[in-house]
């Protein structure tokens, strides 16, 4: 009686250790969710519910088609309001995910009668998803540690700016929902390589599938996950788990990434996508060797495996080399070269150098979008590869190359930040399990005991080996006594506490800006809402004709085509590098000669955007050092980049610079009439104050273009092109005149009459003979 | 009674064929009665002519932005300075605006004159030049060798300007000479001098090289500007005059005879093409569709048979009518032209093209610019855009993969059968072991 008496309070115990554990979970990440959307709203109570930046507004556009046109004719979108005159296929060069994921939840809340409008739902989707991917990093932690790194893991992830700074409310982009989709598929198929199960891994790859759908970041995936495999075969770890989880794994996911139509045969004719294959094979070829080892003796097999390999090295070796001559599997893309050499990108492909987030990543911005995980998270690193098993090796493997790749690009920063929030999580809780957990066991020794005694069925959620650690630990914590402890704890307690409000600060002050509304602060803290952009796009809605082709660089494309609803030339789908450095040639030659590229593109309108005013830094002519060398790649002969630059080899504004620079359209749009504008009394006009510096050109004559619209703040400037027919009949200029002559006109306002020559003139009242004056 | 009179008379009225109004502003009210032959041609035509003197203070061509006349004849070629509202800027911008001007210039052409050509292209010569040439010469040439013989020949190939210059006899010709700015492509030599003429002051020794010499002194120069409106300029305001148009001529040199000159020919042409009653084209409709439909569709699918027709009009005595021509051309350009094709013409004017849309999606525009000389420029442009197949518009089995097709199918069968195969053994496994 008294045996079952005491299991029965024994179980009812453990009852209400899981019950009370699972509420603990729950309401952490309830918290982590709301915390994470929480604090990516700012951007929404500051300004208002608007899609921000520049891709953006094209993943919206495309969205309120989807929803308009349904999904088919999504699919076949041709936009010829894009690219012109090329067009773009726009459902085949798509990561379709974001816009099926928001379609969906669109359709779902209106079949529920909840009328959301679109926007709402793209504006809201990247919050929203933030706790999706804290949940799914929490899962994928606590399969690699412990429930509590999981739940530190997921409140890191929730709020690390890092991860914040592309997925505020309104940056409706890729990544913000590529970031749950990696991570869970991740979870995913660390589970199906615990397990060996089929089902973990069917699963992985319809994640995996919902992740090639969303961003293009999926190579990644597909990169880490045989990079892991491939390690575990090198170090012996060979399993039929494996073998069942990979081999599912990469052929569901190889099927289903080939649906997407942007995606199509790219898996199986790019290098980017050849290891998954290569490592499929070998699998499959240690797999046999495995077999046969079992059935041969010792020295036949080892001759037949040096053999074997070799000739299997070299077959798999040659193959693909011939199908790369041979067009079949297409060499590196020029991203992925800039991924090894940084310097590949600004030599040969100006294009993506120009791009911001494609820099490599300063000390300062590990810190800034990381802050404390970034000194714990080797910690966290340093005890998976001590207590190393299956799965800790992949997490390994994803923070090494995740590091390098933030290292080289600011963008995959992105890529790193969950790796860092899962091992930093990892670090923190064990350290807290050093100096909390003690008091704990002291003052429940009946937990201890009864943990031990159910060790084997892992009532705490623990992964295999970390029992056994804190048993390990627990004699050394002995040595730490009562006040170190609390101090260690207090310590870390305050590094969590000013992570956490460095986090929503760097949230609130760096990222939370739309970028299309911006916003300047007086001196008494007021606030002004400089609100250009919007206006010249409405402006140019209302004012222009419907098929009025609107010219500008290409980061003004996607905003032109979503709020204009205007044709554009170029937009920030960077697909037709030649057509972008036509317009760059464009922009870097003089008037006439830009003039003849415009007509022959059909150009109504030139948008320029001028920071000179306001003292805006992204404006055009600090951008136009890009322009000049993309132009100059496609058209070396006719654009000189040295061209730009004074003989000091210096880009100057003022009237030291360069004749060519001082001459080019883009300068005479930028500062067209700015040279009368006086900003203030202390400095003269034509003051320049984003390049500090008086311009060159103050008089600067237009022929070609008029100036069409210029904003309240003039950061954006439209100029119309005249047709050519305005040009109606050339005259000849004074200058090129064989015959001189000096014409001044006589009338004036009273005196109307005409002069005509040899006139017989009659006065009144006088001889004729007498000369009249 | 009285509407039923005035409605005739209404009736009346319209059905006399009606050109615009014209101003014509003269040096002096002489000249219009030493070129009354000129004018009353012009009335015939029914155009309406106001007299005014150059120097009028009243002088005004357009009134609330409107302008008052179509047309305007300046034979006033020693005018410095026009009266009233007239200057080079108003008569440029009523160019601009649409306006067709005929100059007539003297040997003391006036500098409002000189302003205006140049406006237009042309410059003409210094005052006191006259075009002079030793060798064709009338006969009543005063000894100065300034009243030329000009040859028709000189005239230029163009019908539709000029009229037919095979049987028009030699033209007189008295005054300056023009040079046309040979980089201006609109401008045309409507006459030019014969080769061995030259243009200078006559009773001066020749010290410096003239400003125009034989071919490329141009006699009567005309322009059409991009928008279609007409200027010509003659050096000589007598080529329009009574005497001219009725006097015979005859070659002082080599004899060359005939009872009446060819300028009245010439002139009538000149005013009627400047005055755009000769060569006015305009598109009376364009239409595309594909080769299976007839409305035209909303884009075209690359690929796709496509017709493309346009009408296209003359203007020929006060109606438009049908223009045949067969050198008519469609570009389908994108950029460059992906398509071009001489249209395929039939008696109504109706202009049609068919061909197949290039494998290449894009935005098009079919263009059909039709510039030739005298003719007012036919420029069409119509925008379509091709875009690739659907998803449902590939074919859906290729023949080619029909090994592959047979192995997946096999594959599934075999996998299903063996699934049974498998199964079923391990059954009988157990059994005997049950057993």
């Amino acid at each position: 009686m008294s045996q079952a008496g005491t299991k029965k309070g024994a179980v009812s115990k453990i009852n209400k250790n899981v019950a009370i554990n699972s509420l603990i979970v729950f309401v952490v990440l309830l918290l982590a969710w709301v915390a994470g959307f929480a604090s990516r709203l700012f951007a929404v109570i500051r300004f208002e519910s608007i899609i921000h930046e520049f891709d953006p507004w094209f993943n919206y556009r495309a969205t309120a088609y989807m929803v308009k046109h349904g999904f088919y004719n999504f699919l076949n979108w041709f936009d010829e309001r894009a690219w012109y005159p090329l067009g773009r296929i726009v459902g085949g060069t798509v990561y379709p995910g974001l816009m099926l994921t928001s379609g969906s939840i669109h359709y779902i809340l209106h079949l529920l009668h909840i009328n959301v409008h679109i926007r709402d739902i793209c504006v809201f989707l990247a919050p929203i998803f933030s706790g999706l991917t804290a949940i799914s990093t929490y899962f994928l932690t606590k399969e690699l540690w412990s429930t509590g790194a999981g739940l530190f893991a997921a409140c890191f992830i929730a709020i690390v700016p890092g991860y914040i700074s592309r997925s505020v409310a309104g940056s409706y982009d890729n990544e913000g929902i590529a970031i749950f989709a990696l991570q869970f598929t991740y979870f995913l198929w660390i589970k199906s390589v615990k397990t060996g199960s089929v089902f973990w891994a069917v699963a992985a790859s319809l994640s995996y599938f919902y992740m090639v759908s969303a961003w293009g970041g999926y190579v990644f995936i597909i990169n880490l996950i045989p990079l892991h495999v491939f390690v575990l075969l090198l170090m012996g770890r060979f399993s039929n788990r494996l073998f069942t989880s990979y081999t599912t794994f990469y052929i569901l996911g190889l099927v289903m990434s080939m649906q997407i139509p942007f995606v199509g045969f790219q898996p199986i004719r790019t290098s980017e996508h050849m290891a998954a294959a290569g490592v499929f094979a070998l699998l499959f070829a240690v797999a046999v060797l495995k077999y046969l080892q079992s059935m041969l003796s010792k020295s036949e097999f080892k001759s037949l495996v040096i053999f074997g390999g070799l000739i299997a090295a070299a077959v798999v070796f040659v193959t693909v080399v011939l199908l790369t001559y041979a067009g079949y599997i297409a060499p590196w893309s020029g991203r992925f070269y800039s991924l090894w050499d940084t310097g590949y990108a600004k030599i040969h492909i100006p294009i993506i150098a120009s791009v911001s987030e494609h820099q490599p990543t300063t000390w300062f911005s590990f810190f800034f979008d990381l802050h404390v995980l970034i000194p714990t998270f080797p910690a966290g690193l340093w005890y998976c590869i001590k207590n190393v098993n299956d799965e800790r090796v992949f997490v390994i493997l994803y923070a090494l190359s995740a590091v390098y790749f933030a290292g080289v690009m600011v963008r995959l920063m992105l890529t790193l930040t969950p790796v860092v929030c899962m091992l930093s999580g990892v670090a923190f809780s064990v350290i807290l399990e050093l100096f909390v957990k003690d008091e704990d066991s002291n003052s429940h020794p009946d937990t201890e005991n009864d943990e031990t005694s159910h060790g084997g069925k892992r009532l705490y959620d623990k992964a295999g080996k970390v029992p056994k650690i804190i048993k390990h630990e627990s004699k050394e914590q002995d040595a730490i006594g009562p006040n170190l402890r609390s101090i260690a704890a207090v310590v870390f307690v305050l590094l969590l506490m000013l992570f956490a409000v460095h986090c929503t600060w760097v949230t609130s002050n760096a990222y939370s800006s739309p970028s299309i509304v911006l916003a300047s602060y007086g001196s008494d803290g007021t606030r002004q809402i400089l609100d250009d952009f919007r206006e010249a796009y409405f402006w140019l809605s209302q004012n222009t004709a419907d098929d009025a082709r609107v010219m500008s660089w290409w980061d003004y494309g996607y905003q032109i085509a979503g709020m204009a609803n205007r044709t554009t030339l170029v937009d920030n789908n960077t697909w037709n590098n030649s057509h972008i450095a036509l317009v760059g040639k464009a922009m870097s030659s003089n008037e006439s000669a830009a003039y003849e590229i415009m007509t022959a593109l059909d150009v109504d309108y030139v948008l320029v955007i001028f920071g000179g005013v306001i003292g805006y830094s992204g404006d055009d002519i600090n951008k136009f050092l890009w322009m000049v060398r993309i132009a100059e790649g496609e058209h070396p002969k006719d654009i000189k980049e040295s061209d730009y630059f004074t003989e000091h080899g210096e880009f100057r504004v003022d009237a030291e610079g360069s004749p060519t620079l001082l001459n080019c359209l883009m300068y005479k749009l930028s500062y067209y009439k700015f040279g009368e504008l006086k900003l203030d009394y202390r400095t003269a006009s034509g003051y320049d104050r984003t390049r500090n510096a008086v311009i060159g050109n103050k008089d600067i004559q237009l022929t070609y273009l008029e100036e069409a619209y210029t904003t309240e703040h003039w950061l954006v400037r439209i100029y119309r092109v005249k047709k050519p027919d305005e040009f109606n009949r050339p005259r000849i200029p004074v200058a090129n005149r064989v015959i001189k002559s000096t014409f001044v006109s006589k009338k004036n306002s009273k005196r109307k009459k005409g002069v005509i020559k040899n006139k017989p003139v009659i006065v009144k009242g006088k001889k004729p003979a007498v000369k009249t004056q | 009674m009285i509407k039923f009179l005035f409605l005739l008379v209404i009736t009346l009225f319209s059905s006399v064929r009606s050109q615009g109004n014209t101003l014509v502003l003269l040096d002096n009210q002489v000249i219009k009665e030493t070129h009354s032959l000129f004018f009353k041609s012009l009335q015939d035509r029914g155009y309406s002519l106001t007299y005014k003197i150059a120097d009028d203070a009243s002088l005004i061509l357009s009134k609330y932005g409107e302008y008052l006349y179509e047309n305007l004849i300046i034979f006033a070629p020693s005018v410095v300075e026009f009266g009233g509202n007239l200057n080079v800027d108003t008569i440029t911008q009523f160019i601009d605006n649409g306006g067709n001007v005929l100059i007539a210039g003297s040997e003391s052409t006036g500098d409002v004159l000189r302003e205006l050509a140049s406006e237009v292209g042309f410059e003409v010569d210094e005052e006191g030049a006259f075009v002079i040439d030793h060798l064709n010469f009338d006969v009543s040439d005063e000894g100065q060798h300034t009243k030329l013989l000009v040859s028709s020949e000189n005239l230029i190939d163009a019908p539709v300007i000029v009229g037919t210059k095979k049987d028009v006899a030699p033209l007189l010709y008295q005054g300056t000479g023009i040079l046309a700015d040979s980089e201006n492509p609109l401008v045309l030599p409507l006459l030019t001098a014969d080769s061995t003429a030259y243009s200078y002051q006559p009773d001066q020794p020749i010290k410096e090289y003239p400003h125009a010499v034989g071919k490329d002194t141009v006699l009567i120069a005309g322009l059409q500007a991009r928008n279609n409106a007409r200027v010509v300029f003659s050096g000589s305001l007598s080529f329009f005059s009574d005497e001219f148009f009725t006097s015979s001529i005859e070659n002082a040199q080599n004899g060359v005879k005939s009872p009446k000159s060819g300028n009245e020919d010439v002139a009538t042409a000149i005013s009627q093409w400047v005055f755009k009653e000769h060569g006015r084209l305009r598109v009376k409709s364009v239409n595309h569709h594909k080769a299976s439909e007839k409305q035209p569709p909303h884009d075209y699918t690359i690929m796709d048979d496509v017709v493309y027709t346009i009408g296209i009009e003359i203007y020929d005595n006060g109606k438009w009518k049908p223009f045949t021509a067969n050198d008519v051309q469609l570009e389908f350009v994108r950029i460059d032209p992906f398509v071009r094709m001489t249209l395929q013409s039939n008696p109504k004017g109706v202009y049609e093209a068919q061909f197949k849309i290039p494998d290449v999606y894009g935005v098009y525009q079919f263009k059909v610019d039709y510039d030739r000389v005298g003719f007012t420029r036919l420029y069409s442009i119509t925008q379509v855009s091709v875009r690739p197949l659907e998803h449902t518009q590939y074919e859906r089995f290729i023949d080619c993969a029909y090994p592959y097709y047979a192995g997946a199918f096999s594959m599934m069968l075999g996998v299903f059968v063996f699934s049974i195969v498998f199964l079923h053994m391990k059954d009988d496994e157990k059994k005997t072991k049950g057993e």
